[in-house]
């Protein structure tokens, strides 16, 4: 994209177009699912706009269609952009907030909201007015933005399937902590065969955290919602009707409906367990007639349970193979992420001795770990990311070395449900 | 064909209230109130008295027979009303009798439909706060919302229909019709003028062409359907097969259940003469040709399921071609079929007792079909490497109540509705010399 017109001299502006300023205008807009470059190009006129180089009427003009094209409406968000950034009058924490929802969504989600016009505004409204307030420092801006973006945080985790052992100990860990019934497994451990192969395999079975998760979209209520301060994919146990379509479009059957009267009674679950920072009951098993399923522990991670328990699960304390990696997966220096590096570099490196002939053989690829996500394709961007084998479709679950009932757990929920069945279950 | 029918016929249910109509009533009491008490006694003890479990390592199904039940509902309501709207639309006069009784099908259809959802809750008591504070956003992405959203946009079509229709009667008919319902008929015909008739005439018109477009675009063939279809991960659901096939299941148990309730009424009020014998050998024809498209679109998933499909979608093939709950319906509707050829080539075949068996043999094979088609949904899904999956389910008996309770109802909605209001329109007996207008056989 060019910027021809904004290099004049005496454009004050002219500092602000940088490419780093590009290059984070279009990731931000990138998201917002709208035209990147129609949104670039706003901005860049908003920032005129607030600037006083060009007029309300001129930027209309401009931009009416090209609006109305993308969005098939002008709509009042633009107007309200508009008066936003001039009633800040420069002020840039004013203009942002005015872009804050009530319950603190972040500039992202508002963004998305708004969608481009917004967008493009509330960002040229900020980075200009912090341009006009400071000295013409205005690198400064950018670089603020930059570290925005990386104090994102989507927690998730890294699983090495390698390196579990089929013990189930995360799965008690997991009731222990959070109250589920028999066979209400949140974590649940696979052990599986393969066609033509002896040795048995795992697979660590955890809410998928999806970045698009199909649960959330069918829920009637939005019961089922994505927490935007850490895209943990929650259920408000206050306002789930029970309906179970979150459970029947899950892709991964992660869900665990209380058919019943719960096994544990509130008052034995510790009571700051149960809401999160935003004062909504989300953690431990839900009450009757309400869905639940695997958390990732929010009482953990906003620090309800002490600070030093932020980053952790319980599955992951429990996991004595060091299989379960919990943390935030869009910064690199955390936890899963390291991991997932770490292995990759052993086993490429691994590789590497073995082909000391690395001249003779030199179109060989360099071997990394095999890593996946379940069933990736159908587009749910899971947030969990396994180290190891995804099992094929021939994949035949078996009993594995240790037995859900030998750690006091009930694996098919069918078999403890059936009790309560009106005269009777037909579980054979 | 038939001796002139007059106001006194079809007023007759109004007016006249055999032993039998009271056995009746208690009948439908019965069914209501053995549903009624075990409703209770889920509401008391929670879904868990149901058969259903998670599905995946929960080895069960999550929605069973509710589920089923209320599609099952929705479509002979929305086939009732299409049926409905397609008499007056295309004047097919032959069966201007039993229009309105196909509207009230509809209506009563549609009541226990969303009673169904409520039955089905796991939390009934925050049907209105939950759903409702939060609908203009879940309206964009929920196709449970959607549902919610065009069974009450039909509830509302359908009763202006009926009651646009009424004004006209039941200002006709009014010094014949019993004092002590006074104030409703009043209310019903707030402001009737003769002039109106005109202007009514082309409203339900327009109202029959929204209901006849809407309904393959936005109900049995769009969002019931859609419920299912849209999820790509239960392989027995995903496709864009459903929407054609919901619809042709929906009008095969439609007609059907119009054909029981207009022998009913033409057995209890001696309407030989108005509900004639030629009604019911056009429903037949009309329950043949869309049991053939429903067996039809059934074969289309066979062949695809079955030829070269991903493995997902092979197991709920070969379920298809192994389960009884799957087979028999296809053989009651295929033999109905059958039977709807073979006494359109033998006259003689024919008698108004195996149509009735005939429509009940195809309520009976939708409603296994659709709940097995949920059911076995669930039980093949696309990540399928839980042992305990297909899990397995065969519903409870306060599940199956809740299907003689909802009969009881629609039953028992009949009965009231006829004592108040005529369930003939009086268009079907004023343009007599019926029965031989052009009118396309399939
Ligand atoms: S069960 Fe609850 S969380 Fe799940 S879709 Fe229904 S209302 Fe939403
Ligand atoms: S794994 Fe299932 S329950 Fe978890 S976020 Fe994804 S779709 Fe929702
Ligand atoms: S992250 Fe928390 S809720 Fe999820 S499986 Fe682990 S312990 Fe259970």
């Amino acid at each position: 994209m060019s910027t021809d017109d904004s290099t004049h001299t005496d454009d004050p502006l002219a500092a602000l177009h940088t490419d780093e300023w590009e290059a984070e205008m279009e990731e931000l807009l990138e998201e917002t699912d709208h035209d990147t470059e129609l949104g670039i190009e706003m901005a860049k006129d908003a920032q005129r706009l607030v600037a006083g180089q060009i007029d309300e009427e001129e930027f209309h003009a401009k931009y009416h269609e090209a609006v109305i094209d993308e969005f098939g409406v002008d709509d009042r968000p633009i107007d309200d952009a508009i008066d936003t950034v001039k009633e800040a009058g420069g002020d840039a924490a004013a203009a942002l907030e005015a872009f804050e929802d009530d319950d603190g969504t972040d500039r992202r989600d508002a963004m998305k909201k708004f969608g481009v016009g917004a967008a493009a505004l509330s960002l040229a409204g900020w980075a200009t007015a912090d341009a006009m307030d400071d000295e013409p420092q205005d690198q400064a801006a950018v670089a603020a933005a930059q570290e925005d973006d990386e104090d994102d945080l989507q927690w998730g985790m890294v699983i090495d399937l390698d390196k579990c052992d089929g013990c189930l100990a995360c799965v008690v860990a997991c009731e222990q902590e959070n109250g589920t019934g028999d066979g209400e497994n949140w974590m649940y451990v696979f052990a599986y065969e393969e066609e033509d192969q002896d040795d048995m395999n795992y697979l660590v079975r955890t809410c998928q955290m999806c970045s698009d998760a199909p649960c959330e979209k069918v829920c009637p209520t939005t019961a089922r919602h994505t927490r935007s301060s850490d895209g943990l994919v929650l259920t408000d146990y206050d306002v789930c009707i029970g309906c179970r379509y979150c459970q029947v479009a899950c892709p991964y059957g992660v869900n665990y409906f209380q058919w019943g009267e719960p096994e544990t009674p509130m008052d034995e679950i510790d009571d700051n367990h149960t809401h999160d920072k935003r004062g909504q009951w989300v953690d431990s098993r839900p009450p009757r007639g309400v869905m639940g399923k695997c958390t990732m522990c929010p009482s953990r991670q906003d620090g309800n349970m002490g600070d030093d328990m932020v980053g952790t699960t319980a599955c992951e304390d429990a996991c004595s193979m060091d299989a379960i990696h919990f943390g935030n997966m869009e910064d690199p220096d955390s936890d899963p992420n390291q991991y997932l590096e770490q292995v990759r570099e052993e086993r490429a490196s691994a590789n590497e001795l073995q082909d000391d002939d690395a001249d003779e053989w030199a179109d060989r690829p360099d071997h990394t770990a095999s890593t996946f996500r379940l069933l990736e394709e159908i587009g749910t961007k899971p947030n969990v990311v396994f180290v190891g084998n995804e099992p094929s479709s021939d994949a035949e679950q078996v009993e594995g070395p240790v037995s859900y009932e030998d750690v006091g757990q009930v694996d098919n929920r069918k078999e403890a449900l059936d009790d309560g069945t009106f005269a009777g279950g037909v579980t054979e | 064909m038939s001796t002139e029918a007059s106001e006194a016929d079809i007023l007759r249910p109004i007016h006249n209230t055999s032993k039998r109509y009271f056995m009746m009533l208690a009948a439908c009491f019965v069914a209501i109130g053995i549903f009624g008490a075990l409703w209770t006694y889920q509401l008391y003890h929670g879904l868990i008295v149901t058969a259903l479990s998670d599905w995946g390592s929960g080895g069960g199904v999550t929605w069973g027979l509710y589920i089923g039940a209320f599609i099952w509902w929705v479509g002979i309501a929305h086939g009732g009303i299409i049926l409905s709207a397609a008499v007056r639309l295309l004047g097919m006069e032959r069966y201007k009798p039993v229009a309105r009784l196909a509207e009230l099908l509809t209506i009563a259809g549609l009541s226990v439909a969303g009673l169904y959802i409520i039955v089905h809750m796991g939390r009934p008591d925050r049907m209105v706060t939950s759903i409702l504070l939060n609908y203009h956003e879940t309206v964009h992405t929920s196709p449970l919302v959607w549902d919610v959203t065009v069974i009450t946009l039909y509830f509302v079509m359908t009763a202006t229909y009926l009651g646009l229709t009424l004004r006209y009667d039941i200002h006709r008919l009014r010094d014949q019709l019993p004092d002590h319902f006074g104030p409703l008929y009043d209310v019903m015909t707030l402001g009737y003028s003769e002039k109106e008739d005109e202007v009514i005439e082309r409203m339900v018109w327009w109202l029959a062409l929204g209901i006849i477009i809407l309904a393959p675009l936005l109900l049995h063939g769009g969002v019931i359907p859609w419920l299912f279809a849209l999820i790509p991960t239960m392989p027995g659901w995903f496709g864009a097969i459903q929407g054609p096939q919901f619809l042709t299941i929906a009008l095969t148990s439609a007609i059907s259940g119009v054909i029981l309730v207009s022998y009913a009424f033409r057995k209890a009020y001696d309407w030989d003469h108005i509900i004639d014998d030629d009604l019911f050998r056009g429903l037949l024809l009309w329950l043949g040709f869309f049991a053939l498209l429903f067996l039809w679109l059934q074969l289309q998933q066979l062949i695809s399921g079955g030829f070269a499909a991903p493995t997902a979608q092979e197991l709920t093939f070969e379920s298809k071609m192994s389960h009884p709950a799957y087979i028999i319906p296809m053989v009651m509707v295929f033999l109905t079929l059958a039977y709807i050829f073979a006494q359109v080539l033998r006259p003689s075949l024919f008698s108004k007792e195996r149509a009735v068996v005939a429509g009940v043999v195809v309520l009976i094979a939708t409603l296994v079909e659709k709940v097995y088609f949920v059911v076995s949904g669930l039980m093949y899904p696309m990540f399928g490497l839980y042992r305990s999956v297909p899990g397995d389910y065969f519903p409870s008996v306060i599940e199956m109540s809740s299907v003689l309770g909802t009969i009881g109802i629609v039953t028992l909605f009949f009965l009231l509705v006829a004592k108040v209001i005529p369930v003939v329109e009086l268009h079907a007996i004023e343009d007599h010399g019926h029965g031989d207008e052009t009118e396309v056989e399939a």
